[in-house]
């Protein structure tokens, strides 16, 4: 039963890998494998090519000096960031929104299966993270160091036991949102608050991580002392990827009884929050005249509803709604002295602090990308745009404009910023606006242009289009790696014509390319929306 | 008012519906019956414009769904057989969703909403997000958004199911109140002692084929509809 409860989410997490919803049938096996390696490269290739680099960087110095155990207690705490970071947002959606709740409890399936099934799809997406981090770390390791059955045995440990604390975080925290959400009336709001929150630790911990990392390696062996003293635990836990069979058993169990303290939590509450319905006070209806709306206000205004009513959506697909300005605003304070400092270490590339700032803004919309899963979130409610008389242009224009809208706008702040404390010309400045809000044109149109190839209508939960389509990883890294083909090729060769022609002739690209697409939306997509 | 004419349509090798035409008229019930899988949906779906079909033609009040399905959408109103309405509006933020998009006049939609949230008893859950609405008070929502915009011709997927005995009444009266003013309506429904007594013309559908048409006592002579629908089913 297990099996076969976890083989159905995993098909519906990886179902666009598998199956064309455009064609409605299976994929070939070429596009399948096409899929995988894709995949494969963006997990291996980018994410744990990083961190081999990372690791190769780390072991060998911390390893010689004798505190392999501190590299383990590093790495192993990076991979538990990276992966409870990773599943945390889900883990709420995940364990108790799914839409068929209603059918597995209505069938003979104990509620223990149910939970557990669900925890195992929250396990192995967090498990894919701390892979990308754990494996190459371990791998890295046995290389330097040299490679016995002993510190074989105790990796495979170490590796698992990492990836249950991350089930442990992630569950800890799914629970809590549940909890508060049970008596809450603002869900969404109240959920994206603390994940803000959470975030917002996050990034004060990667921020200060890199200076962190640097001055442990420095003096490694008096925070080694350090930390065995205060908190022997942490070394204990290092000492695992040593290859220390008794730390490994205590953190093997510790970690076991604690999953099995969690699960018996998650069981027993999970009955009442999955078919809670929240804090279900009457909203008295008091009748007043509506505010007529064009066509087009009331197409933006559902899809605005839309966005803010899942704090899903929020979180994965409108950070840059908050962090767009946030950086603004840090721009004002010390991006000055960050000017100067990239102006100096980079002397030859005349106006390369310009250029890069330009990148980091678009790189920061790109967190937005709220416009791609817009026509799968339709789901089972298509046929009410199918069938009113609008123009199918006209949905897909409302849904591309609530990402210019909620992207331009903070995006402007931040260019403003940008413009004051940039060492530049007028020139260079005026194009500090024009390429970021043209990319954000450009992002926004091709998320829909790939939102409406890719669709994936039929979901049980709402986290499949937001986060674990392909269509969104495709905008996601394909934005990251314009945006650093921008950058780079300045540095390489662009500098040469300088930051005010280099930034037109990307301006000028990104716009056409925009152009062209919108056309196809006006023309192949709306067929294509109309037929799905 | 709704004609179509050698309707057929494929999903993939199979033939879900196939070379079928109907034609109702201004003023008609018109019931469509079939078994689960017949067709109903799909051609349904076809002439409210929702769904691509390979042959054949539909006109709506003369124009052609095909050509000018947003002219032929102003003129119909849908309600399908499963009603997934927005979750995440209020009922009465989807009801004037649907207003606007008709340009229905602020003052006439509150007339209307009034109106039909008080036949329908749900002024009360209004204000409610669509989210806690029962199956039963989502279609009512869905039947209140129809009548909304006064449409020419209204298309019904199993408008009954879900609904209380008093609604399912009320519908029924209001579709012949839609009738008697010139409109048309066309539903498929499972319910044949529903269809018998409510419908002028009623059609039967096997396997994508239309195997019977015409007014109610054309189709089933002296016999019940059930006695007529389940010979034909056993053909």
């Amino acid at each position: 039963m297990l099996r076969i409860l976890v083989k159905k989410q995993l098909a519906e997490v990886f179902k666009s890998y598998f199956y064309d919803a455009k064609k409605n049938r299976m994929r070939s096996k070429l596009a399948i494998a096409g899929w995988i390696v894709f995949f494969l490269l963006i997990m291996v290739g980018m994410l744990g090519g990083a961190f081999t680099a990372l690791s190769l960087n780390m072991c060998w110095g911390l390893s010689q000096a004798g505190l392999g155990w501190m590299y383990f207690l590093l790495m192993g705490g990076i991979a538990v960031v990276l992966g409870a970071f990773g599943s945390v947002f889900n883990t709420y959606a995940g364990l108790y929104l799914p839409k068929d709740n209603d059918l597995l409890l209505s069938l003979p399936i104990p509620v223990r299966t149910i939970i557990t099934a669900r925890l195992t799809n929250v396990w192995l997406m967090g498990t894919l993270y701390v892979t990308v981090v754990l494996l190459p770390a371990i791998i890295v390791y046995w290389i330097i160091t040299g490679i016995t059955a002993q510190k074989v045995i105790c990796g495979i440990i170490l590796y698992l036991v990492v990836t249950f604390i991350v089930l442990l975080l992630s569950c800890l925290l799914g629970w809590t949102v549940a909890k508060i959400s049970m008596r809450l009336k603002n869900r969404s709001f109240i959920t994206v608050l603390v994940s803000l929150l959470f975030i917002g630790g996050y990034y004060f911990f990667y921020f200060k991580a890199n200076d962190l990392i640097r001055d442990i390696i420095l003096n490694a062996e008096v925070y080694g002392e350090k930390l065995k003293g205060a908190a022997y635990g942490l070394y204990l836990f290092g000492r695992i990827g040593e290859g220390d069979f008794t730390a490994a058993a205590i953190f093997a169990a510790a970690t076991a009884a604690l999953c099995l303290v969690a699960w018996r939590i998650l069981s027993r509450s999970f009955l009442n929050i999955a078919t809670s319905t929240g804090k279900t006070e009457h909203v008295r209806y008091v009748e007043k005249t509506a505010r007529e709306k064009s066509v087009f206000s009331a197409l933006l205004s559902k899809e605005f509803g839309r966005f803010t009513s899942s704090a899903n959506y929020m979180l994965n697909c409108g950070l840059g709604v908050l962090l767009v300005p946030a950086v603004g605003v840090l721009l004002l304070i010390k991006g000055r002295g960050i000017c100067e400092a990239v102006g100096e270490a980079i002397s030859g590339r005349p106006d390369c602090a310009a250029v890069l700032v330009c990148a980091a803004l678009c790189m920061l919309a790109s967190m937005n990308d709220m416009v791609v899963p817009s026509v799968s979130l339709e789901g089972k409610s298509l046929w009410i745009p199918q069938s009113l008389p609008v123009e199918p242009g006209k949905i897909l224009h409302a849904k591309i404009a609530v990402q210019l809208i909620l992207t331009g706008i903070p995006l402007l702040f931040a260019a403003v910023c940008g413009a004051i404390v940039v060492p530049a010309s007028a020139a260079v400045k005026v194009m500090l606006f024009v390429m970021p809000l043209v990319y954000v044109l450009f992002s926004a149109v091709c998320g829909m242009f790939v939102g409406i190839r890719m669709p994936l209508l039929n979901w049980t939960n709402e986290v499949a289009p937001i986060k674990q389509s392909g269509a969104v990883a495709i905008i996601l890294y394909g934005s990251w790696g314009v945006i650093i083909a921008m950058a780079g090729l300045y540095l390489l060769i662009g500098y040469r014509i300088g930051a005010v022609i280099y930034m037109a002739i990307w301006s000028i690209l990104l716009a056409a390319i925009a152009f062209v697409l919108l056309r196809w939306l006006d023309t192949r997509g709306v067929e294509a929306f109309s037929s799905l | 008012m709704l004609k179509i004419e050698h309707l057929t349509k494929n999903y993939g090798e199979k033939k879900a519906v196939d070379d079928l035409s109907l034609h109702i008229l201004p003023g008609e019930i018109f019931g469509f019956i079939g078994h689960n899988g017949a067709g109903k949906s799909t051609t349904i779906k076809s002439a409210v414009g929702i769904l691509k079909f390979d042959e054949g033609t539909i006109t709506i009040c003369g124009k052609n769904i095909k050509d000018d399905p947003v002219a032929c959408k102003k003129d119909l109103a849908y309600i399908p057989d499963n009603p997934d309405l927005y979750e995440f509006m209020s009922g009465i933020k989807y009801l004037n969703f649907i207003a606007d998009i008709f340009a229905i006049p602020a003052d006439v939609r509150q007339e209307k909403i009034r109106k039909y949230a008080d036949l329908f008893e749900l002024t009360q859950d209004l204000g409610q997000p669509v989210s806690a609405y029962s199956h039963g008070m989502k279609q009512k929502l869905a039947v209140i958004s129809a009548w909304l915009h006064d449409p020419k011709l209204i298309v019904m997927d199993e408008p009954f199911v879900g609904l209380d005995p008093k609604a399912s009444h009320l519908l029924k009266e209001m579709m012949r109140e839609h009738c008697d003013k010139g409109g048309a309506i066309f539903f498929s429904t499972h319910v044949l002692e529903v269809a018998e007594k409510l419908c002028d013309k009623v059609a039967i559908i096997k396997q994508g084929k239309l195997v019977k048409e015409g007014t109610m006592e054309e189709v089933k002579g002296d016999d019940s509809l059930e006695e007529v629908f389940l010979e034909l089913e056993a053909e």
